[in-house]
């Protein structure tokens, strides 16, 4: 027909509590090259660099690249309504459905209102666990009906799980229906959205983020582990002196006179705080870097800089060995 | 005796307070009760006496532990239920059997509406009511083809629409989404439900009915509602109190004239438990007489009759599906810990037996995680629950609020198809709550079922359905004493105000029920047909409107 305005295509990302939902929507909206319109369930949760926001009104964000970030809290299709009366409509719309409602019934929104066309409904699912979520008696069938009419599947944190426990739940979500497709992710390979009539070969363009879609990025962990605490001021100094090809570092640490354990996150230069009920006392962080990355006894030597006492000495008589690569990530925290 | 103090005469004053429970005076100043006994025993110099209820009956003022705000937002349109209704006016409004009767209402309002081009919307309809015959758009046709109609039903999730409005929404043969039902003409038929059919139908009628901005009428009606009931303290057991709102109930409830106490339960689902344990601290800060702010409340999962309810094995009688988590089960202790830690209590709506299952499994790791004596989280609802789970409740310190009314408006569809015949029978179990020692509380959920606790309290001592079939009426109806604390003074405690409100008791607020007719007297299947003269609310006198 002509003469009718062009419709917005709209993605609907769904997945249960855990899968990764607000990491992915973090990267689309960090890494979106054109307008975006992206409808959160928990406004909380969506980390932005305070660089990339150029607005921010409690139930609004407003980015610097032109994408817009929507708490649904007050209302979804009040929210929605809001967005599609924008002036200059958006080039895509992204909505979020919560961890236990059916992506499929907001996609439907796309199919009957006209200024809408559906452009795919993503589930992503965590390798770690999705397996156990699909065979749960009390979240099974909330789990198996997400993935009912998806046209793609992320499955996410495969950096956590082995090559046989990511094999074991892609064939569990396979098995749900014929000609799913499953593609292998991770917090850090995160692909942009997928266009509609693109081959299935190749679902994703080209993404913001260098070398991450395209092939087997190989990333660098290196964890830290002292007996002690850090005291703040050195540590903050600490902090900043970490090479940029750290991408990311979190664990727990504890602070000289502190009483308990903090929680901390570093994202970029980024970094914060905060108190944890954890039965650990010491220092625990994994950071996960580019395969450039220091040797791990630089970056060690950076950190123990901070240190309140001078490394303590661990049980087996020596200084705790910092592991890089390990293959099983048992014991370790998840990045996430 | 002070000056200002107004000593009211009775029939019969039954206080609900165990130690002086019955009495023929109550002596009022500064809002609160002074004294309750005999004139002999109050004394009462310098005191005035009023007997203008020297022929009436005096209770505390009821407590309807669960209700919404929006009993006095639908007011404004026209009912189409099956049930008789009274209005916040104290007007009968007759229950329709047909869809005859339903068109000729809704041809009446129209014919009533000056602007040419509004909506008409109408409410309380329900399928189930009137021999699941539907509503189809060929009947709201007859009513007009020029004006868009939209039929709330009684559930609030469904909802019959005008071919008119198909039209303008552009739902038609085409149409293949889940929510739109078509007819045996292969067009849709006019019912229409789920989120992407309710957006679309709304953005084409510019407005959604149910969503508009809170006004100072509403609350008013609401008040006025509860008046006609003889309830005193009213919640609002589910609201995201945005600032709008939160500004419309300050200013109504800071009027003098005011005729109820107002208890809103913020809704957990738009805010994290950081943020709502943040925005209560500030809201009680503005607490009056008439306004209670404090309690949370989670919604875990859907409703029985709508097949949205979590069941436990083996699920629904009729075998249709599993229902719906709105929180999950994983998520649920998480938010519930929170809370307790916090300090907050919680009112947790649990339709299906799993979901109960899964609330009391939450407590119970907050209550290890952090014990808290006297934390009172309520399960609301809680139709399905076992003896075991009573028992566990009772272990664990919770109370509960049941949906006696469900008994009487839902009980033959829970006995032929929800829940089948053992389970319907012990549907909202009274009994075994009375007899294992879990406090209770009994609820209408105005506006899904009528604002009227001596309604419920009768659904709760005869327990007979609407189609004329007890359940559990030898094992879970209450007596009358019972039915009356559990709109009174139990109610009260589930809502940790029964220091203050829920019996009448030298020290609390001068909140009272008046009634034509005593409640022990009577048939106990008359309780429901008792005249409510008013209330009164800080020792002010209301007489309820009659229209």
């Amino acid at each position: 027909m002509t003469g009718k305005p062009p419709t917005i295509p709209v993605t609907v990302v769904g997945g249960f509590l855990g899968a990764g939902k607000t990491t992915y929507l973090n990267h689309l909206l960090r890494t979106g090259r054109s307008r975006y319109a992206v409808l959160v369930n928990d406004f909380g949760a969506v980390n932005i660099d305070a660089g990339l926001i150029a607005k921010h009104d409690g139930t609004t964000m407003t980015l610097t690249n032109g994408c817009v970030c929507c708490s649904i809290g007050g209302g979804f299709l009040e929210t929605l309504g809001r967005i599609l009366d924008e002036k200059i409509p958006f080039d895509h719309i992204i909505i979020e459905a919560s961890g236990v409602g059916d992506p499929w019934r907001i996609a439907e929104i796309a199919l009957v209102e006209p200024s809408l066309r559906l452009n795919a409904v993503i589930v992503l699912a965590d390798a770690t666990r999705i397996a156990a979520l699909l065979a749960d008696p009390r979240v099974g069938d909330t789990v198996r009906n997400q993935f009912e009419r998806c046209d793609l599947v992320l499955l996410n944190k495969t950096d956590l799980t082995d090559a046989n426990a990511t094999r074991e739940a892609s064939a569990a979500v396979a098995a749900l229906r014929d000609g799913t497709k499953i593609v292998e992710t991770s917090e850090y390979t995160m692909p942009g959205l997928p266009q509609a009539g693109r081959k299935a070969t190749s679902p994703f363009r080209a993404d913001a983020v260098p070398d991450v879609a395209d092939h087997e990025q190989r990333f660098k962990r290196w964890q830290y582990r002292r007996r002690g605490a850090f005291d703040r001021a050195p540590l903050e100094t600490a902090l900043r002196a970490l090479p940029p090809q750290l991408l990311r570092l979190k664990g727990h640490c504890t602070f000289a006179g502190d009483s308990g354990p903090s929680l901390l996150q570093m994202v970029g230069g980024d970094w914060s705080l905060t108190p944890v009920e954890a039965a650990e006392r010491d220092i625990l962080l994994v950071g996960v870097g580019t395969d450039d990355l220091p040797d791990p006894a630089v970056l060690d030597r950076i950190l123990d800089r901070a240190l309140a006492t001078p490394p303590a000495f661990d049980h087996h008589g020596g200084i705790q060995s910092p592991a890089i690569s390990i293959p099983s990530r048992e014991g370790q925290i998840p990045c996430r | 005796m002070h000056a200002d103090t107004v000593i009211f005469s009775a029939r019969k004053i039954v206080t609900m307070n165990p130690s002086r429970p019955l009495a023929t005076h109550v002596a009022v100043c500064d809002g609160r009760v002074v004294a309750v006994g005999g004139l002999d025993e109050i004394g009462g110099d310098g005191a005035t006496l009023d007997d203008r209820f020297k022929d009436k009956v005096l209770l505390p003022g009821f407590v309807e532990g669960h209700s919404h705000i929006m009993e006095g937002m639908m007011w404004t349109l026209p009912y189409v239920g099956a049930f008789d209704r009274r209005s916040p006016e104290g007007k009968l409004v007759e229950g329709l059997p047909d869809i005859e009767a339903i068109v000729a209402r809704l041809q009446e309002a129209e014919a009533a509406m000056t602007d040419p081009d509004a909506p008409l919307y109408a409410w309380g309809f329900d399928p189930l009511h009137i021999g699941s015959v539907s509503l189809t758009r060929q009947d709201l046709d007859r009513v007009t083809t020029t004006r868009p109609i939209m039929v709330v039903h009684a559930s609030f999730h469904i909802s019959n629409v005008n071919t008119l409005v198909l039209k303008r929404a552009e739902l038609d043969r085409t149409t293949n989404i889940s929510g739109v039902v078509f007819g045996t003409d292969g067009e849709p038929s006019g019912e229409v439900q789920g989120i992407a059919a309710r957006f679309r139908v709304f953005r084409v009628l510019g407005s959604n009915p149910l969503s508009g901005n809170l006004t100072i009428d509403d609350v008013n009606r609401y008040a006025a509602s509860a008046c006609v009931q003889g309830v005193t303290t009213i919640t609002d057991l589910h609201n995201d109190l945005a600032d709008q709102t939160v500004e419309v109930y300050r200013a109504a409830s800071r009027r003098d004239d005011f005729s109820v106490r107002l208890v809103p339960a913020l809704a957990s689902v738009s805010h994290t438990p950081e943020q709502a344990v943040a925005k209560l601290a500030v809201l009680k800060a503005t607490n009056n007489d008439k306004l209670h702010y404090g309690i949370v409340k989670l919604v875990v999962d859907g409703s029985i009759q709508g097949f949205t309810a979590r069941l436990r094995w083996p699920g629904y009688h009729n075998g249709a599906p599993n229902g719906l988590w709105y929180i999950a089960p994983e998520e649920l202790p998480v938010i519930v810990e929170a809370y307790h830690r916090a300090g907050i209590q919680l009112h947790i709506h649990t339709n299906g037996d799993e979901a109960t299952e899964v609330a009391i499994d939450a407590v119970e790791a907050a209550q290890m995680a952090a014990p808290r004596p006297d934390h009172r989280h309520t399960l609301q609802h809680c139709q399905m629950a076992d003896a075991a789970q009573f028992r566990r409740m009772k272990a664990l310190g919770l109370c509960v609020n049941l949906f006696a009314n469900h008994v009487y408006y839902w009980g033959d569809s829970h006995y032929d198809l929800t829940m089948g015949p053992e389970r319907a029978h012990r549907l909202d179990a009274t009994g075994t709550a009375q007899r294992i020692g879990v406090p209770y509380a009994i609820h209408s959920d105005a506006p899904v079922t009528p604002l009227s606790p001596l309604f419920t309290a009768w659904c709760a001592v005869n327990r007979i359905s609407s189609g004329g079939r007890e359940l559990g009426k030898a094992t879970e109806a209450l007596t009358v004493q019972q039915a009356l604390a559990a709109i009174t003074i139990t109610a009260a405690y589930t809502l940790k105000m029964d220091h203050l409100v829920g019996s009448i008791e030298t020290g609390k607020y001068a909140d009272f029920a008046v009634l034509e007719e005593d409640p022990f007297d009577v048939a106990p299947e008359a309780i429901k047909d008792i005249a409510v003269w008013g209330t009164v609310v800080g020792g002010r006198v209301r007489e309820a409107p009659r229209a």
